[in-house]
């Protein structure tokens, strides 16, 4: 019995109404014989609330029911109780009454303010990426106190006239010489184009009477000897470079002059390298 | 003002090559502006704190003690 009452799942209710159930030949079945009060089990449709419920109302598969004369009854489900969803609150103004005109009108208004909300969008977000990339690549560079570390002012009245003063600038020898107006004469007067590295005497010096270079030799990165050499001006005795007093290779090894570094005269008698 | 709209729309919304130029000049303007503004605020939040507001004080006090040397 209580075999058959679970096997025969949903087909239960209907056959409890009969006086004996026979069971059809795939399944193997022992028919049981049911004498009770027959209960009704037809479960009450579902409510209608949601879209998936009003589905379930609907009739599915073949429509067993026919009636009339010779002719098929039809069943129609007319929804008159089923409201419209009302969209006018996600409407755009110019097109909230869909019958009042075309919407073509109104076309251009209505997309210009989505390209403007669009547009702004681009704007602040450029202005932002801008923002970004400026801090990271500014936060590269030297900050203000070690780019003031790395100068240094120089009295040039404490220099006399033909000599060569050493200093020391960001861990380097600094050579400025008080050049003569012989030197002077001199190293402006030099053919540029007989040198090893061409430069003429007013490219290396913003003032001709003062030579401002690094004093490391171009060859080896020896420190050279200043007022010494063939020239007048620097020997490297490690190689044996002569450099004249404008600080430009004349004879031996080194390929290049010596390396004039950036400065200003910012007044009259000091010098600020860096 | 329907008519300056479209007209925006028509000469520069509706090309993308004009949105995106219209978009770039915008930021530069946008920039300048929203600097400007946002340094306003802080120089009146921070008013009479900051160096440029009492640098005229001590830049004279300086001078004067020059003077005095």
């Amino acid at each position: 019995m209580l075999s058959y009452l679970s096997r025969s799942a949903h087909l239960a209710p209907a056959l409890k109404s009969t006086a004996q159930a026979v069971a059809n030949g795939t399944k193997n079945i022992i028919p049981g014989v049911y004498e009770g009060v027959v209960v009704e089990l037809v479960q009450p449709p579902p409510k209608a609330l949601t879209a998936y419920t009003m589905a379930k109302r609907c009739a599915t598969g073949p429509v067993r029911a026919s009636a009339g004369i010779a002719v098929s009854s039809q069943v129609r489900y007319a929804h008159t109780d089923i409201q419209v969803p009302d969209f006018s609150d996600y409407r755009r103004d110019d097109v909230k009454d869909s019958r009042a005109k075309s919407s073509v009108e109104s076309a251009s208004s209505r997309r210009s303010f989505t390209y403007m909300v669009v547009g702004g969008g681009v704007v602040t977000g450029l202005y932002t990426a801008k923002s970004i990339v400026t801090q990271f690549v500014s936060s590269m560079s030297a900050s203000a106190d070690v780019l003031a570390l790395a100068k240094i002012e120089i009295k040039l009245d404490d220099i006399p006239e033909g000599k060569s003063v050493t200093f020391k600038w960001r861990g380097k020898p600094l050579f400025v010489k008080h050049r003569t107006d012989e030197e002077i004469e001199t190293e402006t007067s030099v053919d540029v184009g007989s040198l090893r590295d061409p430069e003429a005497d007013s490219v290396r010096c913003q003032d001709p009477k003062w030579l401002v270079v690094v004093g490391v030799c171009t060859h080896l990165g020896c420190v050279p000897i200043a007022d010494a050499g063939d020239f007048g001006g620097y020997y490297c005795p490690c190689h044996g470079s002569h450099y004249d007093s404008s600080g430009r290779i004349r004879k031996g090894p080194a390929p290049l002059n010596l390396e004039v570094p950036t400065y200003v005269f910012p007044e009259d008698g000091v010098l600020l390298v860096g | 003002m329907a008519g300056a709209i479209s007209r925006v729309y028509q000469n520069i919304f509706r090309r993308t090559s004009t949105f995106i130029l219209a978009a770039v000049g915008g930021a530069f303007m946008f920039e300048r502006g929203f600097d400007l503004l946002t340094e306003g605020i802080y120089d009146n939040i921070n008013q009479g704190k900051l160096w440029k507001h009492v640098k005229h004080r001590y830049g004279q006090a300086s001078l004067e003690d020059e003077e005095e040397e």
